[in-house]
This record gives structure tokens, C-alpha cells and sequence, in this order.
């Protein structure tokens, strides 16, 4: 076991080594001019030169590289050229926002998808099922910032249920997590009612029915069960995807958090917001991939054993 | 089915508590909305982001709106007198002016503000370098500047290298705020607490990316504000904007955030009685490198000039909510010829145009290059454009780039052609014709090449000469020249400014500006 964690990490290390390298490569190879765009119109040539050497720009490249690399080990990502701020306070402020909508977001397509798509394969061809499919397909077909847009729309705009946008309260979360999550809940119901379904034609199912036990525990405690090997590992991917930013809702509901601030840096040329931005999703993806395989080896005997 | 009826009824009964209280109407507050949060406070850092810099501190001058037109009127400055060659200005400050922390305004402030753009070197130095020893403090060759003699506490003169009939304007640009030398904090325009000014609003707070909020400075010097709070929230998403200014959590929404069709098939059917509206200070022009290899053809540009129908423009993209601009000094700044006539569509004369230069339909084409981050309308001027030079044989290709590349390109001097928009600081015409065409640096980094330098030098010249009647004769000559013989340049509109108030504001008068921001003080609440 502590063998396979440590090839993980070096894995991890590799991957994030990796990122920062292209990263640091595709940001000098893209035309734009950082300290320009930072200092807009009115900035002249010497100015600029000023400017760029100050911030240490001006530097033969593998010494930028290196310190680039030294400072991000040591959490270090500088201040932001736009915003003038630490970069891991902005990232800070912006993370804890993303991570409450990534959770919300999560939970609510979690329940609805499992749910939705343990109801469907219970009753399948019935009502439930094509009700419930029907809505999976719309969840996985309509781009979220339609989505988005309906319940604002509806909840907020015409029946004032919830806020347009913001996040002063918890309401504030409750449609961009909906709007979000309504996609992965599609997703998750079909991989569940489809799973389930396999499973529930599994001679070991029809010994559970045989030994008396009642339909709701059959399916909850052995069909379900062995279901959610491949949801979890999707679960888990959409979480750390939904953690490194959801740009779209973000933008829609006004939310303060790590999408929109990359996508600033990146008009901006913001380096250091963008190297900050940018590693830390890969960070976040990397761990959540780390967490789903960690799920699987817990809720799957037989991968242990396995290993 | 049952369930689920039961299970939606529940669901639909927690969304009804959920129901926000009756939107807070705290006396005294008002609410608007931006696009894009500021990236700072500082006047000296920036050349855009000026609510702040405009409620929070004052300048010796303002730029107000007195009888429609806009007038250089004292601010901070109580008096003034200019020596007879133009070069000595002579101030008195306002008694008993204090910044919001206690801390007293006086002449070495305001020595402090023009000393600090220079030492500090970012991108507002174009003023105090016209400041005898401004060239050399920038350079660090000298410790304070040696035109700038501070007399007393509230008495100061100003001794300009040369001339300039526009300087009492350009103290009015936003730029130009006078900050606090004595307590003014290491996280100046960053923090709040730090962020101290004279002006009638203070800082409280900013969340970066979510809002800021301004309240009331009991220590302002003039009259008391109707609006005691402002918060301006940071709302990225137009139709989010929109949506909230309907539901009444918008006290105040700028209308060029808007996609104009919203703006014409709701807000001028639901609410034509309150929008209010003013001239955007500027102009939204097409820009030609003289350094390519069709556009340095005076002939080409001519063709181009008179392809264009800005008249058409103006009546389907923006619904007539926009001005015909002829020349370089637009509608509303001191000196604009309202009599100059430079294009006039005609497609006909274009095609002419070109056949006599010799060039066959389609041998013509160069690149329209797109900032990705320009407004809808403008990206419809691009297509519009695009399309009705076709309509001559030009072939001109609209390219998008992302904000930063398409800056280094056309700082590089390498841009074929773009259509852009230049609003006014402040009330002179040097403030538009020199940054264009003042030198041959101007002129490259906003990718023009005009090659004219004896031209040139008479734009930079023209700020010195002090009779205004001259100087306006001179700049008009030179505008002449510019756009009507050399074709540098297509100026097609600037447009208006609509605001939409909520039922909660009694009156908004915008100021005189190109650019978005507004002063709080402006809006009286019911």
C-alpha cells in the first residue's frame, strides 16, 4: 500500500512538473505582452522596458524557469500583475467560493442521479423510467449556461424564490449548484439505471431474492453496492472538475470563484494569476483521480486483494 | 406517480421559504452593477478605472456639464492666476479642506500627487512631465520638481516647460487626484482603509471580483450627497444585469452593458421615462496602417472612407442611439468643427476611386484584426465593415484575437486595420490629436504610421500657442489635413450614454466624460 501511494505521488509530481513546464513554455510562445497589457494604453516603450525588467521578465529564460518552479514548491505563485494582491490570497478567496458551489453542485446531481437512476432501472420500460431518462437526456444535452439561464429566469426573476445572483446567503448557491450539477446528474443517472440493470440480471441477485430478502434491501445492499464502482470513479472526476472551475455558471450567477479568475488572467496575461490558476486545477484533478482510485481499492474487495 | 407528485410539491414548498425577504431598501443607498471589477483604486495606476479615483478624491479642476457644454470648473482650487507668456500658473487651495482620515489638504500634497506620478513611472506621467524638471525627476537626476514651488499651506505655482492652453483641463482628468502625502498607507488603491481622498465618498470595502462599497465621507467639503452608499457589484453577465435591474435590485444600470436590442424592446418600452442619456465623449473610428501594403495608398484609404456608411451604422446596430463624428475632436470637446465634412458613403465614388488608381476588383485586401473582448455592437461594426468594403472589390478580412495578443500586435505597429474607440479625459483637443498624431511613436503603437512629421510637429506645437481662437484655427487646419487630404483615419460615431434609473432614484444627471463612470453625487434618491 505505502508502495503504491509513493508511485502515485511521484506520478502526481511528474504530471504537475509536467503542466508547469508547458505552461511556463506556452506563456512565452503566445504573442501578448503581459507588462503591456497590464499597463494599457497610455504606457509607453520605456515604460513598459521599466516595467519588465522590474518584474524580472527581462531575465534569461531557465532563471525565470527555475525560480518559477522554486516559488510554486513553495506555494509561492507572487502577486498578480493586475490586481496587485498576493496571488494565493486571490486564489484563496476565490477557491472556498468554487469548492461551497463544487459541493452543492455534487450533492445535488449525486442524490438526483442515483435516485433517478435506481428508480429507472427498478421500473424499467415504466413510467419512471422513460420520465426520469427523458430528464437525464435533457441534463445531458442542454449546455449548462441554457440551464442556467431557465432557473434564473423562473426561480429568481419571475416567482422570486431564490436570489438572480451572488452568494450573500446559502440561497445564493441553490440554482448555480442545480444549474451545474444538472449535467453530471444526467450523466450519473444513466450510468446508474444501466449498471444497475446488468447487475440485477447477476445469478447472486437472484440467490438474494431466493434467500427471502425484501426488494429494497436486494437492490440497495447488493445491487447498488457493486453499482457504484463506475459512478464513484465519475463522481469523483466530475468533482475535481467541477472544482478547478466552472467558468459559465460563475460568470452567470456572479460568483467569485477560480474559473473566473483564470479566465482573467488569461486575458490579462496575469502570469503569476495563471500559473497560480492553472496548477492549482491540476493539482485538484490529480487529487481527485487519486481519491476515486482510493474509493474503488475501499468499496472493492477484490482490488485489494489484488494488490 | 403519486410519490413523485408528493416529492415535487415538498420540493417546490422548500423553494417557496427559501423566498428572499422584500429586497433591503436601506435609506440612502444606492446599487449598481459592472461588468468587470476594477484592478485598482489608484488614479495613478490606471486609465480606466475611474469610479473610484472620481468619488473618493478630487482634483484642482473638474469637468462639468454647465449649460450642455462641458466647462473646466474649480474644484479644490479656489483661484488662479497664468503669467503672460503662459508658462507660470499661480494657485490658491480652498480652505479647510481635510481628507476623510482628519489629515488637512495642502500645497505639498498636491506637490506630492504630481511628484509621485513621475517617481512612480506608470502610465499617467504625460502631464507632470510638461512640469519644469518633470523629464528630470522621472529620470531620478532630481528629488523633487523644480517647476512646483510650494508657498505656503494652500498657495503653490506651477512653472510649465512650455505653454499649454489646455492645462487647467487637464488637471481635471481623473489622473490628476490629489492624494494625501502625509498619511497616505503602503496599500494605497489596494486597501480601503489605506485608499484616503477629499472627495465626498470614502472606501469601505472591496471583495475583489464581487463588489465595493463607498459611503458617505461626513468630512467632504461640499454639499452632502443624496446617495450616503454605494455599492457597486460585479455582475459579469449582461442579461444577469439585466434581469436584477427588472427585479429591482438595481437601483441604477449603465445601458451600454446591455445588448441594444434588450435596450430597445425592453427598457424603451417598459421604462422610456427613465433613461436618461449624454454623449460618450469620443469617438469610434477605423484605423489604416500606412505601413501596409494597399492602406499606404492615400487613394485606397479615400476608397475605404467613402465605402463606409456610418449613417447606417448608427440607425441599425446601435438604433440611432449614436452621433455622426466627422473629424478627430468629437461632439462636446472645446474646438470640434462641426462644419468639417470628410466622408460621405458612396459606394459608387469608391469603386471609381479604385479604377482610377488603377487597382482591379478583389487585388485589394488586408486584415480587420478584432479584440475578442469588444462589445457586441462593435463586433457588428467589424462584420458591417467587412461587408460593405466587399461591396467595392476590397477584400477585408475580420481576424479575432484575445485582448493581449491583439494589443502586442498593434503596439508592435503591425496591425493592418481596426476599429477601436478613444474617449476623451478631459476637455482639450490635445488629448485625442496628440496622442494620435502628436509624434511618429504615437502614431506607431497604435499601428497608424502616419509619415507626416512636419504635420506632426505642428499637432504637438498647436497645445502652446495661447490665443484660443488661434489654437482652435490651428487644430481644425490640422484635422483638415489629417483626415480629409491624408485619409489617416475613418471617424464614424460616437455614441450615447444610456442610463436607466430605478424607481428609487428621483434624478441622474451623467456628467461630461468619455468614459463610463459616474459620480454618486450626480444621482438624487426619492
Amino acid at each position: 500500500m505505502t508502495h503504491t501511494i509513493f508511485r502515485r505521488f511521484l506520478q502526481a509530481l511528474a504530471v504537475l512538473l509536467g503542466v508547469a513546464l508547458l505552461l511556463f513554455i506556452m506563456l512565452r510562445i503566445v504573442p501578448g505582452n503581459p507588462v503591456a497589457t497590464m499597463m494599457g494604453e497610455h504606457a509607453n516603450q520605456e515604460t513598459i522596458d521599466r516595467m519588465t525588467a522590474e518584474l524580472g521578465l527581462d531575465q534569461p529564460i531557465h532563471i525565470q524557469f527555475f525560480r518559477y518552479i522554486g516559488d510554486a514548491f513553495r506555494g509561492e505563485f507572487g502577486t498578480s500583475y493586475s490586481l496587485k494582491r498576493p496571488v494565493s490570497q486571490l486564489m484563496g478567496a476565490a477557491f472556498g467560493n468554487t469548492l461551497k458551489l463544487a459541493l452543492a453542485a455534487s450533492l445535488f446531481a449525486w442524490i438526483l442521479g442515483i435516485v433517478c437512476g435506481v428508480l429507472a432501472a427498478v421500473r424499467k420500460d415504466g413510467i419512471p423510467d422513460r420520465l426520469f431518462m427523458g430528464f437525464s437526456l435533457l441534463g445531458v444535452s442542454m449546455p449548462v449556461f441554457m440551464v442556467a439561464m431557465l432557473l434564473q429566469y423562473l426561480f429568481a426573476y419571475h416567482l422570486h424564490w431564490l436570489p438572480i445572483s451572488g452568494t450573500d446567503s446559502w440561497k445564493g448557491y441553490i440554482l448555480p449548484a442545480v444549474a451545474l450539477g444538472w449535467n453530471s446528474a444526467g450523466s450519473i443517472a444513466r450510468l446508474v439505471r444501466s449498471t444497475l440493470l446488468d447487475i440485477l440480471q447477476e445469478d447472486y441477485i437472484d440467490t438474494a431474492r431466493a434467500k427471502g430478502l425484501g426488494q429494497i434491501r436486494v437492490i440497495l445492499r447488493h445491487g447498488l453496492r457493486n453499482t457504484m464502482l463506475p459512478v464513484i470513479t465519475m463522481m469523483a472526476i466530475q468533482f475535481s472538475g467541477l472544482l478547478s472551475g466552472a467558468v459559465i455558471t460563475e460568470t452567470i450567477f456572479s460568483i467569485n470563484g477560480i474559473g473566473r479568475l483564470a479566465v482573467q488572467a488569461i486575458s490579462g496575461r496575469d502570469i503569476p494569476l495563471l500559473q497560480g490558476t492553472t496548477l492549482f486545477s491540476t493539482l485538484v484533478v490529480i487529487l481527485g483521480n487519486f481519491l476515486a482510485d482510493s474509493l474503488y481499492t475501499v468499496l472493492d474487495p477484490r482490488i485489494r486483494k489484488e494488490k | 406517480m403519486r410519490k413523485i407528485t408528493v416529492l415535487l410539491t415538498v420540493l417546490a414548498l422548500v423553494l417557496a421559504l427559501c423566498a428572499p425577504a422584500a429586497y433591503a431598501e436601506e435609506e440612502g443607498l444606492l446599487t449598481t452593477a459592472v461588468l468587470y471589477d476594477i484592478t485598482t483604486m489608484d488614479a495613478a495606476h490606471t486609465t480606466d478605472n475611474y469610479l473610484v479615483p472620481m468619488n473618493v478624491f478630487d482634483r484642482l479642476f473638474e469637468t462639468r456639464l454647465v449649460d450642455g457644454t462641458g466647462q473646466v470648473v474649480n474644484s479644490l482650487c479656489a483661484d488662479f492666476s497664468v503669467s503672460e507668456d503662459g508658462l507660470t500658473y499661480d494657485f490658491t487651495l480652498r480652505d479647510g479642506i481635510v481628507f476623510s482620515n482628519g489629515s488637512a489638504l495642502t500645497a505639498s500634497d498636491v506637490q506630492f500627487t504630481f511628484e509621485r506620478l513621475l517617481t512612480i513611472a506608470d502610465q499617467n506621467t504625460d502631464i507632470p512631465l510638461e512640469v519644469v524638471g518633470g523629464e528630470a525627476m522621472m529620470k531620478g537626476e532630481a528629488k523633487s520638481l523644480e517647476g512646483f514651488n510650494v508657498k505656503d499651506d494652500t498657495h503653490f505655482s506651477i512653472t510649465l516647460n512650455a505653454p499649454n492652453a489646455g492645462f487647467l483641463a487637464e488637471l481635471s482628468a481623473p489622473a490628476m487626484s490629489i492624494v494625501d502625502a502625509e498619511t497616505m498607507g503602503a496599500q494605497f488603491g489596494v486597501e480601503p482603509a489605506d485608499t484616503i481622498g477629499t472627495g465626498p465618498y470614502a472606501v469601505t470595502e472591496w471583495v475583489v471580483n464581487d463588489h465595493y462599497t463607498l459611503e458617505y465621507n461626513p468630512r467632504y467639503w461640499g454639499e452632502a450627497p443624496s446617495v450616503r452608499k454605494l455599492i457597486v457589484r460585479v455582475i459579469p453577465d449582461a442579461n444577469t444585469q439585466n434581469l436584477m435591474f427588472q427585479n429591482g435590485e438595481l437601483d441604477l444600470i449603465d445601458l451600454a452593458s446591455l445588448d441594444s436590442a434588450i435596450v430597445e424592446s425592453t427598457y424603451k418600452v417598459n421604462y422610456p421615462d427613465q433613461i436618461v442619456s449624454t454623449p460618450m465623449v469620443g469617438v469610434v473610428y477605423l484605423s489604416m496602417n500606412e505601413n501596409q501594403a494597399f492602406l499606404k495608398d492615400v487613394q485606397v484609404r479615400k476608397a475605404i472612407g467613402a465605402a463606409i456608411d456610418s449613417d447606417t451604422i448608427i440607425s441599425s446596430i446601435y438604433n440611432g442611439n449614436a452621433v455622426r463624428e466627422q473629424g478627430i475632436i468629437p461632439t462636446g470637446v472645446w474646438g470640434h468643427n462641426s462644419e468639417l465634412k470628410s466622408f460621405t458613403y458612396d459606394p459608387d465614388a469608391a469603386r471609381k476611386i479604385l479604377q482610377d488608381a488603377g487597382y482591379q476588383d478583389g487585388s485589394i485586401s488586408f486584415e480587420l484584426s478584432m479584440d475578442s473582448s469588444a462589445d457586441s455592437n462593435i463586433q457588428l461594426v467589424y462584420q458591417f465593415i467587412s461587408q460593405q468594403l466587399k461591396a467595392v472589390g476590397i477584400n477585408a478580412t475580420v481576424k479575432t484575437y484575445d485582448h493581449a495578443s491583439w494589443l502586442a500586435l498593434r503596439n508592435a505597429g503591425e496591425m493592418d486595420s481596426f476599429v477601436a474607440r478613444w474617449g476623451m479625459d478631459y476637455n482639450d483637443p490635445a488629448n485625442i490629436m496628440y496622442t494620435f498624431f502628436g509624434n511618429a511613436q504615437n502614431s506607431a503603437i497604435r499601428s497608424q504610421n502616419y509619415p507626416d512629421t512636419e504635420i506632426m510637429a505642428r499637432v504637438a506645437a498647436a497645445s502652446a500657442i495661447i490665443d484660443d481662437a488661434e489654437r482652435e484655427a490651428e487644430y481644425q487646419a490640422l484635422e483638415k489635413k489629417i483626415i480629409c487630404e491624408d485619409a489617416a483615419w475613418v471617424p464614424m460615431f460616437t455614441t450615447l450614454h444610456l442610463y436607466c434609473i430605478g424607481n428609487r432614484v428621483q434624478s441622474f444627471t451623467p456628467q461630461w466624460a468619455g468614459f463610463t463612470d459616474f459620480y454618486a453625487a450626480d444621482v438624487t434618491l426619492k
